[in-house]
């Protein structure tokens, strides 16, 4: 975590309510869910399968829209802004992760990492920065290679290199080490406690790990819907205000 | 987005080179069936031309198709028309279509004829002086390997080569007048005049001149003769407009049937695309711009598979005219070009449209 006094909300969420309808039954994901995530922060959300967690995410990316509540991107309602703008804010803000890595397998490593600079509108993508944070995910070396031509941990990186490459005010992730072996999990994690406390990237990751949890600063645990720990996060946002 | 395409295709050769084939297939469909059609009017106009007349006189129903047409005008309405004002010539001439050669002849009385046309040179031989002589021009010439003193079969009769012309006059065989009256059972008749006018008369004046003297018969100006031609040929337009909306058709559902199973198979990578924040717009592009990369290589392939089946069948038949213009190039890239943009627009609309949270989960 970065050592700010007085650190601004880069995610609110507010009473986030979300029903998934199949033919005629309403099957409730999220029932209002709390919570907000400070500029530079590391979350992990834990909780078992079904509790909501990865709706929750996608939501907060602006993949889904929500049935009832408010979620703030830097000050900005993405439940309430059109298509356009809420792809506008993902491409400008948000940076995801996911368990299946998701590289374009037609794509080299370096552009596959190119193409979300070339969907934010830059054409060139190895300045100073990039560069650095390529280095620092081990990948220079494997820049020309094929999605399949690389292990799971290696895949993983370059799908995390793709999604900070624009320096997203949020890193989403979503069980980033689901799909890895424990040297490759530990790695991965390691690169992203990296991100967050070098470079201050925030971060929100889905997890059913512990080890994965226990690399966040914080933890919102989850389960039906809910928040679990909603006082300690609510005690926690206080403490943050305070300070 | 074109290093993108360019691999998606590449991931895909097969159906990437299948696209590729059936549009150029639309393109060479087009090409072919309007270079062919087209030539035999070009080429037909060019020869009528070549006679060097202004005008055409025919019998009123008759068409301007000259092979439809038989010997019903008396020759002596030669004199008639050489008395209208500002008439320097008048030729008749008798069409003979052989059904069994697929081509056409023509009587021609030498001493008329001369008068009107002042372009018939010779490469071999000289013009016919007897009864069972004729002469030839060159591609007839040279398809049917012949020269001058060579006999030629022609409506069960022999004749002999008299000579060799340069091609562009009239019909590839022209012989004596009297000749083929004779042989066609229409003595003393023609099928057409060709008439040229004096030099110091406008001729807009011959041609109402002529007008009001054959106020029952059918007056063309050889000008003109290419457009008469295109609105009277039987079928001709309808053919066009058949041949043209094939073309975008096959273009058509095979862009669709390709882009729609290419979006199906890729919904992931459209949903990868939307999360890292693709706009509706930029996977619309996507998509059309594949098509379009494919329609540009089908046009591409189409046009050069065009110029080896031309030049296979001008191989196969020396005499075949074969005329693609611009235009007709341009409108069959045209045709190709839309039918894959119409074809690609569904599925494009379809993909930017997919829920993004199905589309990553997409198996």
């Amino acid at each position: 975590m970065i050592g700010m006094t007085r650190r601004k909300d880069v995610v609110v969420v507010e009473d986030l309510q979300m029903v998934y309808r199949v033919s005629k039954v309403e099957v409730p994901a999220l029932r209002g869910v709390d919570f907000s995530v400070k500029e530079g922060e590391f979350v992990a959300v834990i909780g078992p399968s079904g509790c909501g967690k990865s709706t929750l995410l996608h939501l907060i990316g602006g993949l889904l829209q929500p049935t009832s509540g408010r979620i703030l991107i830097e000050g900005v309602s993405i439940s309430s802004v059109s298509d356009f703008e809420r792809t506008e804010i993902r491409r400008q803000r948000m940076g995801f992760v996911f368990q299946s890595y998701n590289l374009l397998n037609t794509l080299t490593a370096r552009e596959n990492i190119a193409l979300a600079k070339r969907i934010q509108g830059n054409g060139h993508y190895e300045d100073g920065s990039a560069r650095k944070i390529l280095r620092m995910l081990g990948l220079e070396n494997k820049m020309d290679h094929k999605p399949w031509e690389l292990s799971g941990g290696e895949q993983q990186r370059v799908a995390i290199a793709r999604a900070v490459i624009n320096r997203p005010a949020i890193l989403l992730a979503d069980e980033p080490t689901g799909s890895l072996d424990s040297e490759n999990s530990r790695m991965v994690l390691e690169m992203l406690r990296e991100l967050n406390s070098v470079y201050g990237q925030t971060i929100i990751i889905i997890t059913h790990d512990p080890e994965a949890a226990a690399t966040a600063d914080r933890v919102i645990e989850m389960r039906d819907g809910k928040i679990l720990n909603r006082v300690q996060n609510m005690f926690y946002a206080m403490e943050e205000k305070r300070s | 987005m074109f290093k993108l395409i360019l691999s998606n295709l590449r991931q895909r050769p097969t159906r990437t080179l299948v696209s590729v084939v059936a549009v150029a297939l639309g393109v060479a469909l087009l090409l072919v069936s309007m270079g062919l059609s087209y030539g035999q009017l070009v080429d037909t106009v060019r020869r009528a031309q070549g006679i060097g007349g202004d005008f055409i006189l025919q019998p009123s129903e008759a068409s301007v198709i000259f092979a439809l047409n038989s010997g019903t005008i008396p020759v002596r309405v030669q004199k008639v028309i050489e008395e209208v004002e500002g008439v320097e010539a008048a030729t008749p001439i008798l069409a003979k279509f052989l059904g069994d050669q697929f081509h056409i002849v023509f009587g021609i009385d030498p001493e008329s004829f001369g008068r009107v046309n002042s372009t018939l040179s010779f490469v071999e031989g000289g013009r016919f002086s007897e009864p069972r002589e004729v002469i030839i021009d060159t591609i007839y010439a040279n398809s049917k390997k012949m020269h001058a003193q060579d006999p030629l079969q022609i409506l069960g009769n022999e004749f002999t080569v008299s000579g060799v012309y340069r091609e562009g006059i009239g019909a590839r065989v022209l012989l004596p007048l009297t000749t083929l009256q004779e042989l066609n059972g229409t003595p003393d008749k023609a099928t057409m005049f060709f008439i040229r006018a004096k030099e110091e008369v406008p001729l807009e004046q011959v041609y109402e001149s002529l007008k009001e003297r054959f106020e029952n018969y059918k007056i063309t100006k050889t000008a003109e003769l290419q457009e008469i031609m295109m609105d009277n040929a039987p079928a001709f337009k309808e053919f066009v407009t058949a041949m043209v909306c094939i073309s975008v058709t096959i273009s058509f559902l095979i862009i669709l049937l390709a882009m729609y199973s290419t979006i199906t198979e890729r919904t992931r990578e459209i949903g990868i695309l939307k999360s890292l924040g693709a706009s509706k717009s930029y996977i619309i592009r996507l998509i059309l711009n594949e098509s379009l990369l494919i329609c540009a290589a089908g046009v591409g392939l189409g046009f050069l598979s065009t110029f080896v089946v031309i030049e296979l069948l001008m191989a196969a038949f020396p005499t075949l005219p074969v005329s693609i213009s611009l235009f007709w190039r341009v409108t069959a890239a045209a045709m190709a070009v839309t039918g894959g943009t119409l074809g690609a627009l569904y599925p494009a609309v379809k993909a930017a449209g997919m829920d993004p949270v199905k589309a990553l989960g997409y198996q």
